[in-house]
C-alpha cells in the first residue's frame, strides 16, 4: 500500500469504534489449514483476545486468494480489510487500542527485533519443514493443501505453492540446508526466547505485548501439530518456561474456548491412516 | 589455532577495508575477537573462486557465509561474546534477525538495484575486480540475486512488482535505523565498552551505506541524520581498521 492510501486508511480506521461483527479469515480448520498458517492465525487471534476485541473466526477454503496480500489471517472489520500481523497491530492502534504503549523507545527496538527473529527463525523453519522436506510434503503437506479442490487442481495448486515456497527459500540461502540444520536453528531460536523470557510472566513482565501473541501463535501451534515426526515440537519441549508461557496464555485468554480441538486435525488423520 | 586462516573478500574503497557488507562483518569479528587472519582481496586475476564470498579456508577446511564463519572462529576460540550474559546472547539473535529482516532489502536495493546507483557505482566497481569475460556476467548475476531476494522476500504473490516493494522496504529500513539508534543511545557500543558480534553486524551493514558515495541517496541521508550510528561506524574504522584504510 502507498503511503498516502496508508495514511487514508489510518483516518478511516481513526474514525470507527470496533465493531461487534468483525471476523477473521482463514483456511478450512479441519482439513485444510497447514502449521504456518495456522500459527499465524492463532498469533493474531491471541492479539486481539489480550486488546480486548471480540472477534469471529470464519473458514473458508479460499481464504489465502480472499487475503489482499495473499496471506492469512485477515480480518474485515467495518468496510476494511487487513492481512497479517503487522498490519492488524498497526490497524488496531489506529482505532486507539495498543498492547505497547508502555514501553520505551528502547523496549520497543527490542520487541520489534525478537518478533523478527520468530519471523526469520520459527516460520521460516515451519515453511521448510512444510515445504521442502520429502516425507513431510508427501504424507501431509500436499493432501492438506489441495483437499478442497477436484483433481487436478489439487495437485497443480500444490506443486505450484511448493516451487514458490522453494524459490524464496533459495533466496535467503535456506535451499542447502538440511533437516537438522534446521533444526539446530531452532533450537537456536528457542533459547534466545527462553533466555529472554526468563522468569517474567511475559516477555515484557507483567502485560502481555504483540510479541507474547506471536510467539505464543508459533509455540502452541508447533507443541500441539502432529507431523511425521516429534523433532519439531521436542525442540520446543526442552525449555520448560516457554511451556509454562503457553500454558499461562491458553488458560488467561482461551479458556471459554476449546483451543485443544486444533490440535486433533493431524492426530485424527494419522489415526485413520493406521486404522485403514 | 596454529593453522593459518585465510579470508577471501571483496576489497575497500571509500575508506572501509570492504564494501561488502558480508565480508566486512566478518572482518569486524576478527578484528574484535583477535583472530589472526590473513585478507586476500578479490582482484581480476583468475587466481581464487568469487563465488559465495566471504570465504575462510585453513589447512583443513572452507567455511563460508558470514554466520558459519563466525561460529568457525568462536570454536577455534576466538570469541568476541566471551562477556556476553545469556539474554545479551538472545538479544543478539534477535537484532540480527532484525537487520536482516528489515535493513538488508533496502540496502541490496540502493546497491544493487536502483539503476542510477547500480550502473554508475556498484557495477563499474565490482566489474574492475573481476577478470574479463567474466566481469561481464557476475555482476548482472549478482544484481539479479538481489533483486530476486527483494522480490521474493517483501512481494505479493501472485505478482511480484517492485515498485509496490520500494517504498515499504525503505520505510522499513528508516525505522530499523532508527530502532538501532535508540538502542544504542550514547554507549560506545551495543553491549557496553567491547565490541561483540552484533557490532561486527550493524558495523557490517552500515558502513558501505555510510561510506559509499551514491548518485541516489534516500537511506545514506537518513543514516547521517542518526549521529551516534555514524559515530559508531566512524569508531570503529578509526580504532580497528586505521592500517588498512591506505587500500583502494
Amino acid at each position: 500500500m502507498s503511503l498516502v492510501a496508508e495514511a487514508f486508511v489510518s483516518q478511516i480506521a481513526a474514525a470507527e469504534p470496533w465493531p461487534e461483527n468483525a471476523t477473521l479469515y482463514q483456511q478450512l480448520k479441519g482439513e485444510q489449514i497447514l502449521l504456518s498458517d495456522n500459527a499465524a492465525s492463532l498469533a493474531v487471534q491471541a492479539f486481539l483476545q489480550m486488546c480486548n476485541l471480540p472477534i469471529k473466526v470464519v473458514c473458508r477454503a479460499n481464504a489465502e486468494y480472499m487475503s489482499p496480500s495473499g496471506k492469512v489471517p485477515f480480518i474485515h472489520v467495518g468496510n476494511q480489510v487487513v492481512s497479517e500481523l503487522g498490519p492488524i497491530v498497526q490497524f488496531v492502534k489506529a482505532k486507539g487500542h495498543s498492547l505497547s504503549d508502555g514501553l520505551d523507545e528502547v523496549q520497543k527496538a527490542e520487541m520489534k527485533a525478537y518478533m523478527e527473529l520468530v519471523n526469520n527463525m520459527l516460520l521460516t523453519a515451519e515453511l521448510y519443514l512444510q515445504w521442502c522436506d520429502e516425507a513431510t510434503v508427501g504424507e501431509i503437506t500436499h493432501a492438506r493443501y489441495g483437499s478442497p479442490y477436484p483433481w487436478p487442481l489439487n495437485h497443480i495448486l500444490a506443486y505450484q505453492k511448493q516451487w514458490e515456497v522453494r524459490r524464496k527459500m533459495k533466496a535467503i540461502g535456506w535451499g542447502k540446508k538440511t533437516l537438522d540444520q534446521v533444526l539446530e536453528d531452532v533450537d537456536q531460536c528457542c533459547q534466545a526466547l527462553s533466555q529472554r523470557l526468563g522468569t517474567q510472566p511475559y516477555f515484557f513482565n507483567k502485560q502481555p505485548t504483540e510479541l507474547d501473541a506471536l510467539v505464543f501463535g508459533h509455540l502452541y501451534t508447533i507443541l500441539t501439530t502432529q507431523l511425521t515426526s516429534d523433532e519439531l515440537s521436542e525442540k520446543v519441549k526442552n525449555y520448560s518456561n516457554l511451556l509454562a508461557f503457553c500454558r499461562r496464555i491458553e488458560q488467561h485468554y482461551f479458556e471459554d474456548r476449546v483451543l485443544k480441538k486444533h490440535s486433533r486435525w493431524y492426530f485424527q488423520e494419522w489415526l485413520h491412516r493406521t486404522e485403514t | 589455532m596454529a593453522a593459518p586462516l585465510e579470508l577471501s573478500c571483496w576489497g575497500g574503497g571509500w575508506g572501509l577495508p570492504s564494501v561488502h557488507s558480508e565480508s566486512l562483518v566478518v572482518m569486524a569479528y576478527a578484528k574484535f575477537s583477535g583472530a589472526p587472519l590473513k585478507v586476500n582481496v578479490i582482484d581480476n586475476t583468475w587466481r581464487g573462486s568469487r563465488g559465495d564470498v566471504p570465504i575462510l579456508t585453513t589447512k583443513d577446511n572452507i567455511v563460508s557465509q558470514p554466520a558459519k564463519i563466525l561460529n568457525f572462529l568462536r570454536k577455534q576460540k576466538y570469541n568476541a561474546d566471551y562477556e556476553l550474559s545469556a539474554r545479551q546472547g538472545a538479544d543478539t539473535l534477535a537484532y540480527i534477525a532484525l537487520l536482516e529482516e528489515k535493513l538488508l532489502p533496502a540496502v541490496l536495493h540502493t546497491f544493487w538495484v536502483e539503476n542510477d546507483n547500480y550502473f554508475t557505482v556498484t557495477k563499474p566497481w565490482f566489474a574492475s575486480r573481476i577478470p574479463f569475460p567474466l566481469s561481464l556476467i557476475l555482476p548482472g548475476r549478482m544484481s539479479k540475486g538481489a533483486l530476486n531476494r527483494i522480490l521474493l522476500t517483501r512481494g505479493e504473490p501472485p505478482l511480484y512488482h517492485l515498485r509496490e516493494v520500494e517504498a515499504q522496504i525503505y520505510r522499513d529500513a528508516k525505522e530499523c535505523l532508527n530502532l538501532l539508534s535508540h538502542r544504542l543511545g550514547t554507549s560506545q557500543f551495543f553491549f557496553g565498552d567491547m565490541p561483540s558480534t552484533l557490532d561486527a553486524y550493524v558495523f557490517g551493514f552500515l558502513a558501505p551505506l555510510y561510506k559509499v558515495r551514491f548518485p541516489k541517496v534516500q537511506l545514506q541521508e537518513h543514516l547521517k541524520q542518526l549521529s551516534n550510528l555514524c559515530r559508531f561506524c566512524d569508531d570503529i574504522l578509526n580504532s580497528y581498521f586505521r592500517h588498512s584504510l591506505g587500500d583502494g
